[in-house]
This record gives C-alpha cells, sequence and structure tokens, in this order.
C-alpha cells in the first residue's frame, strides 16, 4: 500500500533526523573527534537519499488526481511533517557547518569545550544506518574537507525545499494533528530509565533494573540450594 | 564571552577540572563556582567582585551551567558545582530557540516525567498544540525517536545531555517571573548584514569624496531658529486639537453625541469653521483634505490651470496602484498630459520631461516621481498662496460653520449630561 510505503520512508527519516540531531549536539564537544565528523557526514547523506525517496513519493500522490479525499487530507497531514521534517534537517546542517567550522579538530590551539561528555557516537550513528556496527574509513583531516561537501549539500537542500514549495500547494493550516495533547504517554515504550541525575536526587532506575536481576538471581541460587538441601534431608532420614 | 569560555579550556592556563561524583556514575568536566571566579581574577585582573558578576553573566546566559540547583542561574563564588554548556545550545540571536524544538523538548519530558509537568510548562505544552496543531504529530514522532537514539550513549553521557538540554531551555523559556536574559529592546536593524559590500576601488572613493563636497555645500540652519519653526507650526494646531482645547459641540466619546463627526465629515456641505483655517497651514494639509482638493480645483480651474492637480493625481494614483495596472497608467498619464499637443498638458522643465520621457520605456511606479515633485512645488510656490488670498477661501471662512457647543441642562439629575468635554490636559497645570 502507498500510505503504508510512505509512513515507514517517513518514520525513516524521521529516525535519521533525530539521530542527526543528537550528534550534532556533541561537536566541539569532548566526545568531538574524527570519527563524530565521519558518522555526521554518513547520517546526512542518508538522510537526503531518504528525503529525495520521501518526495518523489508524496508529489507522485499528491499530484495523482485519482486519491479520494480522506487519502489526499491524509497524505497532505503527511506532507506537512515532511516539510518540517526537512526544515529542522536543514537547520541541523547549517549549525554543524558554522560549528565545524568554529571547532576544527586538528588545530592545536583551539580546544574543544569541556562539556562532561566522554563516550562516542557510534550508537547512535549505528541506529542512523541501521546498521550493527559503525566502520571508519575517512582520512584523518575529514572535519575541513567535510565542510566544503557540507556547504554544496546545505544549498541543495535549500532549492530542493524551495522546489517542493513551488510544486506542491498544500497550506500548512488545513491540516489536523491526529494526536491530542498527551498523546506520546500512551505509547508503551518505556523511557523512565534515563532521567536527570542531580547530586542529591538520585534516580537511577536502571542501575536498579541491574541490582533488581542480580537480587533475583541470587535468591533463586539459595532457593535452588535450600530445596537441594531439604531433599538431600529428605533422602538420609 | 565565547572566546572567554575557549581561552578557559586550555589545558595549562584554563580551569582545573574536577569529576563529579553520582551514586554511581562519575561524570568529569565539573567547576566550581569559586574556580571560576579565582580564574577569572587571574586572567583579566579584576577585583573579586566585578569577576563575581562577569562569572554570573555567563551563567545567566547559558554558557555555564550550574549542576546543583539547576533552576536558579546564579554563580556562587563557593564549591558548587557548575559545567560548560555544549555550543549547539550556546545563545545566539542568528539561531533563536524555536517553538518546533520547544515543543518537542516538552513532548520528551512528558514522556520522561509521565505527564508530571510543571504548570507553566504545562501552559506553554497547551498554547504550542493549539499553535502548531499541524506539526504536532511531527513532534511527537520526534519526540520518541530522539529519546530512542539518546538510550544509545552512555549513562553518564545522557545525564549530562539532559542537563544541558533543561539548562539551555531555563535560559530561553524561563519561568514566569523569572529574569529573561533574552529580552531585547525594540528590533534595531544590523546595520553590517544589510549593508551590501562595494568594492573599494578608485569610482567608489570618487563618489564618497563627492558626496562629502556636496554634504558640506548644503546651506545650513542653525537647531534653535529650526527648533523655533516647528515649535511654531506645532503650536498653531493647539486650537484644532480636540484633547488639548476641548472639541465643539461636544466629545462624543463622553456625551455620546456624535454631532462631531457628523459635521467633521469628509464632504459636507458647510465645513467647519477649523477645517477651513487648517487649510492655511500647509500646503499638504490642503491637498490632504478631500473638500480642500475640490476647492482647489475649482480655484485652479478659474485660473486655468487645473491640468496641474489633475496630473498630481493621476500620479499619486499611479504610485499607489495595482502593479498590473502600472503600463496602462504610465500610458494614460502620458498621453493625457505629456504627449506634445496633448490635451491637458503640464508645463515641466526640459530636463525633467526628457527624464520622465526616458522613463516611460520602462515604466514603473516611481517613473513619474521628478515631474509630479516639480508640479507640487509649482502648486505650492504658486497657486498656494493666490489660492489663500483669493476670494474663494475668503467666502469659505466667512460661510464656515461654528458648532455650537451643546447647551448645559439646568437640572442635574437628568440622564444625559450633554456639555462640552472639560479638557483634561488643561486641568493638570491648573491643579499643581
Amino acid at each position: 500500500m502507498v500510505k503504508e510505503e510512505c509512513k515507514a520512508l517517513l518514520d525513516a527519516l524521521s529516525r535519521v533526523t533525530a539521530c542527526y540531531r543528537h550528534m550534532v549536539l556533541t561537536i566541539g564537544g569532548t566526545s568531538d573527534s574524527q570519527n563524530l565528523r565521519e558518522e555526521l557526514k554518513k547520517t546526512r547523506q542518508k538522510a537526503q537519499e531518504l528525503a529525495v525517496a520521501n518526495r518523489n513519493k508524496l508529489t507522485a500522490v499528491l499530484k495523482d488526481k485519482a486519491v479520494s479525499k480522506e487519502d489526499k487530507a491524509e497524505f497532505e497531514r503527511l506532507w506537512v511533517i515532511f516539510s518540517t521534517c526537512m526544515e529542522i534537517l536543514e537547520i541541523d546542517m547549517r549549525r554543524a557547518l558554522e560549528l565545524g567550522q568554529e571547532f576544527p579538530l586538528n588545530v592545536p590551539r583551539k580546544h574543544l569545550i569541556q562539556t562532561g561528555m566522554s563516550g562516542g557516537t557510534s550508537g547512535v550513528a549505528a541506529r542512523a544506518m541501521s546498521v550493527q556496527n559503525m566502520k571508519y574509513e575517512a582520512e584523518h583531516n575529514i572535519d575541513v574537507v567535510d565542510l566544503k561537501d557540507l556547504e554544496n549539500e546545505i544549498n541543495q537542500v535549500g532549492e530542493m525545499m524551495y522546489e517542493m514549495e513551488m510544486k506542491v500547494n498544500v497550506p500548512q493550516w488545513t491540516v489536523e494533528a491526529k494526536q491530542d495533547p498527551g498523546a506520546e504517554l500512551k505509547s508503551t515504550i518505556s523511557v523512565g530509565a534515563s532521567s536527570i541525575g542531580m547530586i542529591s536526587v538520585e534516580e537511577n532506575k536502571s542501575f536498579c533494573d541491574i541490582s533488581k536481576v542480580l537480587a533475583g538471581i541470587i535468591f533463586s541460587a539459595v532457593l535452588i540450594v535450600a530445596i537441594v538441601l531439604a531433599v538431600c534431608v529428605v533422602k538420609l532420614s | 564571552m565565547e572566546r572567554m569560555i575557549v581561552s578557559m579550556q586550555d589545558p595549562d592556563m584554563g580551569i582545573k577540572m574536577r569529576n563529579q561524583r553520582l551514586l554511581i556514575t562519575v561524570i568529569p568536566h565539573a567547576m566550581t563556582g569559586n574556580d571560576i571566579v579565582e580564574w577569572l581574577i587571574q586572567k583579566y585582573a579584576i577585583s573579586e567582585e566585578e569577576s563575581l558578576h562577569l562569572g554570573d553573566l555567563l551563567v545567566k546566559h547559558g554558557y555555564i551551567y550550574p549542576l546543583r540547583d539547576p533552576r536558579s542561574l546564579v554563580l556562587r563564588a563557593d564549591d558548587s558545582p557548575y559545567r560548560f554548556q555544549t555550543p549547539y545550545f550556546w545563545t545566539s540571536s542568528k539561531w533563536p530557540a524555536t517553538e518546533l524544538d520547544y515543543a518537542i523538548y516538552l513532548a520528551k519530558k512528558n514522556i520522561r516525567k509521565q505527564g508530571d509537568l510543571i504548570d507553566h510548562e504545562k501552559d506553554n505544552y497547551n498554547q504550542l498544540h493549539k499553535r502548531i496543531n499541524h506539526t504536532w504529530d511531527f513532534v511527537v514522532m520526534q519526540a520518541r525517536e530522539q529519546l530512542r537514539a539518546a538510550k544509545r550513549r552512555r549513562k553518564g553521557d545522557r545525564i549530562v545531555i539532559d542537563c544541558q538540554e533543561q539548562a539551555y531551555w531555563l535560559v530561553n523559556r524561563p519561568p514566569p517571573g523569572a529574569l529573561n536574559v533574552m529580552e531585547h529592546g525594540p528590533e534595531r536593524r544590523n546595520c553590517h548584514t544589510s549593508r551590501v559590500q562595494l568594492p573599494k576601488n578608485v569610482d567608489y572613493y570618487k563618489r564618497e569624496m563627492e558626496s562629502c563636497r556636496k554634504a558640506m555645500g548644503r546651506t545650513r540652519v542653525k537647531s534653535s531658529i529650526c527648533l523655533e519653526g516647528y515649535i511654531k507650526f506645532n503650536e498653531q494646531y493647539v486650537p484644532h486639537d480636540p484633547i488639548m482645547s476641548g472639541c465643539l459641540p461636544s466629545n462624543p466619546w463622553i456625551t455620546d453625541d456624535t454631532t462631531y463627526w457628523a459635521m467633521n465629515a469628509p464632504t459636507v456641505t458647510p465645513p467647519t469653521k477649523l477645517r477651513v483655517e487648517r487649510w492655511a497651514f500647509s500646503f499638504s494639509e490642503l491637498l490632504g483634505d478631500v473638500l480642500g482638493r475640490q476647492q482647489l480645483l475649482e480655484f485652479l480651474k478659474k485660473e486655468f490651470s487645473a491640468e496641474n492637480l489633475s496630473f498630481w493625481e493621476a500620479c499619486e494614483e499611479l504610485r499607489y496602484g495595482e502593479q498590473t495596472r502600472i503600463a496602462h497608467f504610465v500610458d494614460s498619464i502620458y498621453q493625457q498630459f505629456l504627449a506634445p499637443g496633448a490635451t491637458r498638458w503640464v508645463n515641466i522643465d526640459s530636463k525633467t520631461m526628457e527624464r520622465t520621457l526616458e522613463g516611460i520605456k520602462t515604466p514603473h511606479r516611481y517613473v513619474m516621481d521628478d515631474a509630479q515633485m516639480h508640479i507640487y512645488m509649482l502648486m505650492k510656490k504658486d497657486s498656494y498662496p493666490r489660492f489663500l488670498k483669493s476670494d474663494l477661501y475668503r467666502n469659505l471662512l466667512a460661510e464656515a460653520v461654528v458648532p455650537p457647543e451643546t447647551k448645559k441642562r439646568v437640572f442635574p439629575f437628568m440622564r444625559k449630561q450633554r456639555h462640552s468635554s472639560p479638557s483634561p490636559a488643561l486641568l493638570l497645570p491648573a491643579g499643581e
């Protein structure tokens, strides 16, 4: 079904955008590195591919006159989501360019900001690229080399968005959201694991999970030992 | 501020970092308030008070955020811990915090805290849901995706990211009543971004010299004389101002009597005396009043120079008319007023005529500006003084109506008190 395909493509684009935003957040901080810059490059190229695919599909559907009214409303809603996603992507790309220029990596006099981050972003990048592990194969000065490509890609995205505006006439105010306020609470995703940890108030739920598992194991071990002992007692007596 | 932050990072000369110990995670790169103050004193050789103030500004603008009490953005010169903010979240007017981002942040917080948002955040959330309703689905989608992406990082990094985001939104969307650092006065145009960079070659400097020379040669008037003239011009309006001098017959807002508006309607046959007097103040007053313009036209017809006013009106129509009809307007103006042998030919000097005829070949809204200005000045210097001295105008003044003041009722307990409004502005100096 065309609708399902469009939705799947849009979900993929949203996922990649979120990962890209996550990675742009870390530019200039202590977990910045050549790997991060390479991840950024790969993620944004993937995002662009998805964007082009999305655009082609959605424009084909919206131009099709044989679509029913409810379907058309649904596709318009998807189109609005898509254009918002592209706006966010473009802004993040511009910020990545600016931050990349501000914080070149191989210059000894320029120091990175000590933001407290120590881990890498390879997990996030792997999620964006839908692979298990990331492979790094770029040269060691990709942070400088990549900036030119980034500029070109920003221009491309800008042109694409302009074309989109001109070709497809979907007024944004006619689209109504399907979700009510608070709809995200009904999701089954448990994200209570990462909460803000302050020195005094600490809610280490994931830590409790590990400790719960340990406690469970110990308890069951003790139970088994008790059962074995009881059986031995019964057998010997 | 940004350079200061970057210089704080220097491993030799910068601030000494410590580790922040949470229950099991250790997060590096924390510093105490004292460290910051000491470093500022040492680096810039300033007093402690100034250094405290400077550090406080850094915190308030979001470059450093407190770890122990995140809601109070204050620098304390003791051992309370602080950390640097990531460059993405630095305060910048080039990248203002958007509503969409704020909505995504609130949605994420909603998911994390299972609906337990602070009051003003709840209000903002509902407001945003109404305002950007068309992309609300995207907001929810993106909030979920961002949380899932964050799970792929280490626990310590996740905590840091949360702290960073919270600090950023505390600066950019402060709770009601808190100091809003982002408030700035009325938008001032940033001259650096809007100026076009011209190539600084010989021509450019020649033009600069020419314009400076012209500026020096301009006639100057003493500012005291200028201001006197300005005050005099404005003072003549005092008896005409309904607030300063009350209005006859009565102020409609007070007495519910709309005679005042009826008598001063744009086209009303006996105009009020004040109105006719105003035409003598300046030419623009006369032209701006519909009745005045009619009377001027009558006068000019007698003087056989009515085509000037018609030409001026036609040019106004061109300036403020529809874009699609510009070519038509220009053509009709040319045919009626400027073509040699036209029916209502206007008398413009040859240079302006040449320029206008050139400009007509590529018509746009402002081609007739030079000619229009010439005719306007002609009317103002020539016809207008004669108009004011003419019989027509004197008759108008004589026939003009002075609206009677509505009578005061004798009985004080009548419901409608119709009286000319006492001028509130005059009461004040009397009371002082």
